[in-house]
């Protein structure tokens, strides 16, 4: 099994050209958004500034992208090459081959995250007050990524060939959007604010935004996280057992 | 090496010798796709030390059966164990090693990286350079597994299947897209497999091989099966012999059709074509009906022959019902 979680990062890290999008995207996404703001401007209803504000939504939406949009459409080209078909004539459990892919994920997400960090603090000149919010801001990031790159793999099991790319955007769009990754989700009617509440990309933003606030994410966020990335992984796995398509 | 076995009832005294379960056993199992029915009440088993070639026309049901076989679809009714237990779990074992003709490879890694990976995931794996060597891969070690040629590819699957002591090796039309010596030597190393008392079973095109290779001879036909024995028995069973004739002047079509242990008849000009269960006594009665049979040619029917009888008789019994 681990020698299949050194492949798949080692195949990952090959691949040049996603790797390059995947880490550049984000930060090339932070730098339109958040590059005429103002340094010093204080966002309404907080104390934080865009630029930070930004940083923490593109760090987030981007190791989102990265996982969840990467797995999906690589594991559906997989599948329909026959990769897997030969992969479950082996002795590898399920897990084995959902944890795989979500190591081999992580390793696009990380790098991802810090470079829209190191493009904030150089260009935009944001600044917190303790050292620790960096470190907790990029703990935090990358192990809620993990929750969408087993998202990825579950979408990549359920969904067939041409159909991958609409379903992944949907999803991706439609939950980034919900969780507020764009905009607070104060705008929305009551009714869209009560069901934000409850998807995976609301507890995700949340446990960024405690943290750039100098508080600790909350119990109920951190709950949530944990809940989606068993859901999500326990399907992922049972789908890898399961799928009995040839494409 | 089992020559000349035909019943399952054989077999079965066979692995019962050896004291294990069968290696494989499908009892009554049906598959169907919507209304297609690709698998239909088939009964199989196989035994330790048998190699088996699984025959049949494109639509017969055989990659259904090995897909079956290996778990990776579950019949609608029947059940199918490999060593007495699921195939899941007998995969989960590394007692089976299989080589689909739809198994893809991983890209973006090199041919040593990923037979690594199947050495490391078999529980009763062999040391890589060996697995390496078998297959014949060792010069292509260090290149992309997505640059490779068909033939390059086979050989990793190949080595893929073998990296472990497996018990049964499933083969997908092993040898499509390998040129004459690599196929050679291909079954070179899987003769040497099958010596050492595994079960060997294969799907394949090319007939020569399964004449050639196989010491048991299974022909699918609509998913059942239709013919069940050694090579020379599926010739038998055909009308194993071929006459071949040209005779002067009208030709008495009537006559000809009496003949004795004649399984077919084909006229074309002056020269006569015959397929029989006894060649001997066929052309003796032909001496006897008062032909004179000119440039008469005595000649064993080919499987490949026998299969297309076999199976075009049993088309067109379906047809006439």
């Amino acid at each position: 099994m681990n020698t299949l979680i050194k492949l798949e990062i080692t195949r990952t890290l090959r691949n040049k050209k996603f790797m390059f999008f995947s880490v550049a995207y984000p930060a090339i996404l932070y730098v339109v958004i958040a590059g005429g703001a103002s340094k010093a401007e204080i966002v309404k209803g907080t104390h934080l500034t865009l630029p930070l504000l930004m940083m923490v939504s593109m760090a987030s939406f981007g190791a989102i992208t990265a996982v969840l949009v990467g797995n999906s459409e690589r594991i559906a080209k997989e599948r329909e090459k026959g990769w897997v078909r030969q992969l479950r004539l082996t002795a590898l459990p399920g897990r084995g081959y959902v944890a795989a892919k979500i190591a081999s994920a992580a390793v696009v997400s990380l790098p991802s995250i810090l470079v829209v960090f190191i493009v904030a603090a150089a260009a935009k000149g944001v600044r917190f007050d303790g050292v620790w919010q960096w470190f907790a801001l990029t703990g935090v990031i990358w192990a809620g990524s993990i929750v969408f790159a087993a998202l990825g793999v579950a979408i990549g099991y359920l969904v067939t060939g041409d159909a991958v790319r609409p379903v992944t955007f949907i999803v991706y769009f439609g939950l980034s959007i919900l969780g507020g990754l764009w905009m607070p989700t104060a705008v929305f009617p009551d009714w869209v604010q009560s069901i934000a509440k409850w998807v995976p990309t609301h507890a995700y933003a949340a446990l960024g935004q405690a943290i750039e606030q100098g508080n600790a994410p909350h119990f109920k966020d951190v709950a949530l996280m944990v809940a989606y990335g068993v859901l999500f992984a326990g399907a992922a796995a049972w789908l890898y057992r399961k799928d009995t398509h040839k494409s | 090496m089992m020559v000349g076995m035909t019943t399952t009832a054989t077999f079965t005294g066979e692995g019962r010798r050896t004291g294990g379960a069968p290696v494989v056993s499908f009892d009554n199992v049906s598959k169907s796709y919507g209304s297609v029915k690709a698998v239909a009440d088939l009964h199989l088993e196989l035994h330790p030390g048998e190699t088996v070639a699984l025959l049949g026309p494109n639509g017969a049901g055989k990659s259904s059966t090995l897909d079956l076989l290996l778990g990776l679809r579950n019949p609608d009714a029947g059940r199918v164990q490999l060593f007495g237990t699921t195939p899941q779990q007998a995969i989960a074992q590394g007692k089976v090693g299989a080589m689909l003709q739809s198994g893809g490879l991983m890209e973006d890694v090199k041919v040593r990286e990923l037979v690594k990976l199947a050495c490391d995931l078999h529980p009763r794996a062999y040391p890589l350079d060996r697995v390496m060597k078998n297959a014949g891969v060792e010069e292509i070690a260090d290149r992309m597994v997505n640059k490779l040629s068909g033939g390059q590819e086979q050989r990793v699957r190949f080595a893929l299947a073998t990296a472990g002591a497996n018990e049964l090796i499933v083969l997908d039309e092993p040898t499509t897209g390998m040129d004459v010596s690599a196929r050679q030597a291909f079954w070179a190393v899987m003769r040497e497999q099958a010596n050492e008392g595994r079960a060997v079973l294969f799907a394949t095109h090319y007939l020569e091989e399964a004449d050639a290779i196989a010491d048991r001879v299974i022909v699918l036909h609509r998913g059942r099966v239709l013919a069940d024995g050694s090579a020379a028995e599926i010739k038998a069973k055909a009308g194993a012999r071929r006459i071949v004739f040209d005779l002067e002047g009208p030709i008495n079509e009537a006559a000809l059709r009496e003949l004795p242990f004649l399984t077919a008849l084909e006229i074309s000009g002056r020269t006569v074509r015959i397929q029989s269960h006894d060649a001997d006594s066929t052309v003796h009665a032909l001496y006897g009906l008062g032909f004179f049979p000119r440039n008469l040619e005595v000649a064993g029917l080919g499987l490949e022959q026998a299969f297309i009888a076999i199976t075009e008789a049993a088309t067109a019994e379906e047809a006439a019902r």
